[in-house]
């Protein structure tokens, strides 16, 4: 099992990740202990030097983070033929105890790497390294969540037994079922759900054209794009699922990236958790609008994530739409079975 | 103009091959005036050179272009102050083979995107007032010494900067170009640009036009002339 090829990719990508990661902590610890823009010692020096390194480093493993979700639910999917009872990734990440913690961190640490590289992107704008500390002090923060990351999926890809009979998604995310998180959000009703979820990405929407054109509200903003990828990650199991599959019981948020539905999860994924990063990376830079050297260059990028997170929660609710316009499932009551 | 704090550069530092090229230097180089750094081989001049004009950084120390720091600035910041700033004579013209003086001399100015036409009206002007128009079509193998020392000069112009950094510019002329080359400072000093120039060549240091002799020896300023 450890042998298959996307497996070693994973494990490669998150042990370079972690290591790289390290390595960066280590110096960013002595950035945060020793920075002194003022200073002309020798440390001082190296040490601005040090950051081009870092930095650059870290854009790259970052960028890799942002990869490896995808990655790791690919994995997931292809390796489902592997195990009794799995019949999607859903499957897959069940054969142990570590599948979903790491996907779980996973996501949170695609959410914190973005958030990283917004702020890094930020930094390389001003000529004084404006944000150091602070992204530096992001790394540290990040740092303990990839190496745990790294630890948890090593012990779920290293721990796979053949021989283990899983669930399938239809039981994992079924109304059915009366615990766990999936087939509670799978119990939401579809009909008041679609409803929240329209109105929520309505609100987002007009939040987010209202900030971009008035430059007013970058906060609400941000904590509205948060909250508007909690609701689309419980739209998608509660209806959006439903209208892919044409099927009024089917809520797994797995098998929308598989072939047979022309990979359209890969889409929407991508769009959301884009839509998010660049949503809450309003956010995390709004404090510093008015450091001098970053004057009127970050309230441009700032207007750049706006649009992007809007753009990427527009066409979002656009595929999303579609889906259920061409659909063949009408649902006009509750199924309860 | 430009202001040098407690400069040191050492070069493979903590390998036994460790060699400490400026030691603690601090300088203040006035506007407008030109200032010749004289001294043997290996005193340092040209590794100051290259801090000065953002080709290196120092192990230690700052430097201050017009009150702003610009050691500690980001490279993408120092390409942009070094190609707006300063402009470069170097012992050799340094121009590049296979292509015309003209091109040669507009090279600078292409990351700027200022339009062909007028870059090249202005390229053919600064060919023009050092004598050289008629070979801006010419391979720049085709020029002599002399010839190819007054298109690098044009080229470090193209930008019009407001600091001219010469390294030993007199090394590979003779006496007739040395003499010509120094009425072309004369020429930069009336316009009212810095000039900084390094070199142990008489006819440099003890020529009227220069204001300032900073006297280098081992890697230290040993005085003033």
């Amino acid at each position: 099992m450890v042998l298959h090829p996307t497996v070693i990719a994973n494990l490669l990508a998150s042990y370079i990740s972690s290591f790289m990661v390290l390595y960066a902590t280590y110096y960013g610890a002595q950035i945060l202990r020793h920075w002194n823009i003022e200073s002309g010692d020798e440390l001082q020096l190296i040490l601005e030097r040090k950051t081009y390194l870092i930095s650059t480093v870290l854009s790259y493993v970052f960028g890799l983070q942002l990869l490896s979700l995808f990655l790791y639910i690919f994995t997931a999917d292809v390796l489902c033929p592997l195990f009794v009872g799995a019949m999607c990734a859903a499957g897959t990440l069940n054969v142990n105890g570590f599948g979903y913690p790491t996907l779980v961190l996973k996501v949170v640490n695609f959410i914190l790497a973005g958030l990283w590289l917004v702020l890094n992107h930020a930094d390389n704008q001003g000529y004084d390294y404006p944000l150091i500390k602070k992204k530096y002090l992001l790394l540290a923060f990040v740092a303990p969540f990839i190496v745990l990351e790294t630890i948890l999926q090593s012990a779920y890809f290293l721990g796979m037994e053949a021989n283990v009979i899983t669930s399938c998604c239809g039981s994992m995310f079924s109304e059915e079922k009366v615990s766990g998180l999936g087939s509670e959000i799978a119990s939401l009703p579809a009909q008041p759900m679609m409803w929240i979820f329209y109105v929520s990405m309505l609100c987002t929407l007009a939040c987010g054209f209202f900030f971009y054109f008035k430059n007013k509200g970058g906060y609400v903003y941000a904590a509205l794009s948060m909250l508007m990828f909690l609701v689309s990650l419980v739209s998608i199991v509660s209806f959006i699922s439903l209208y892919i599959y044409e099927l009024p019981t089917h809520h797994c948020p797995f098998c929308i990236i598989m072939e047979d539905y022309h990979y359209i999860g890969y889409l929407l994924y991508v769009l959301l958790f884009g839509a998010v990063v660049s949503g809450i990376g309003i956010g995390a830079l709004m404090p510093f609008r008015g450091i001098p050297s970053l004057e009127g260059i970050l309230s441009g990028f700032i207007r750049k994530l706006a649009l992007t997170s809007i753009i990427f929660y527009a066409a979002f609710a656009m595929f999303v739409t579609y889906e259920i316009l061409t659909s063949s499932l009408v649902i006009s009551y509750e199924v309860v079975y | 103009m430009i202001e040098l704090v407690n400069v040191r550069k050492v070069f493979n530092a903590g390998n036994p091959s460790e060699f400490s090229a400026l030691n603690s230097v601090n300088l203040n180089i006035a506007q407008n005036k030109v200032t010749v750094l004289k001294g043997p081989s290996g005193s340092g001049k040209t590794t100051l050179l290259s801090i000065v004009g953002c080709m290196s950084r120092p192990s230690a120390g700052r430097v201050k272009l017009n009150g702003r720091e610009i050691t500690s600035l980001p490279e993408r910041f120092l390409t942009d102050i070094r190609r707006k700033t300063f402009g470069f004579i170097f012992q050799q013209p340094n121009l590049i083979k296979g292509i015309s003086v003209l091109e040669n001399v507009m090279l600078p100015a292409y990351p700027l995107g200022e339009k062909r036409s007028s870059l090249k009206v202005k390229a053919m002007q600064g060919l023009a007032e050092l004598n050289i128009a008629s070979k801006a079509a010419s391979k720049v193998e085709w020029l002599s010494g002399g010839e190819a020392q007054r298109a690098s000069i044009v080229r470090a112009l193209i930008n019009n900067p407001s600091i001219i950094i010469a390294d030993e510019p007199t090394a590979h002329l003779d006496t007739k170009l040395s003499y010509r080359f120094m009425e072309i400072i004369e020429k930069f000093k009336s316009e009212g640009k810095t000039v900084i120039i390094t070199s142990h060549d008489p006819l440099v240091y003890d020529a009227a036009i220069v204001d300032r002799v900073v006297n280098f020896r081992d890697g230290q300023i040993e005085g003033e002339s």
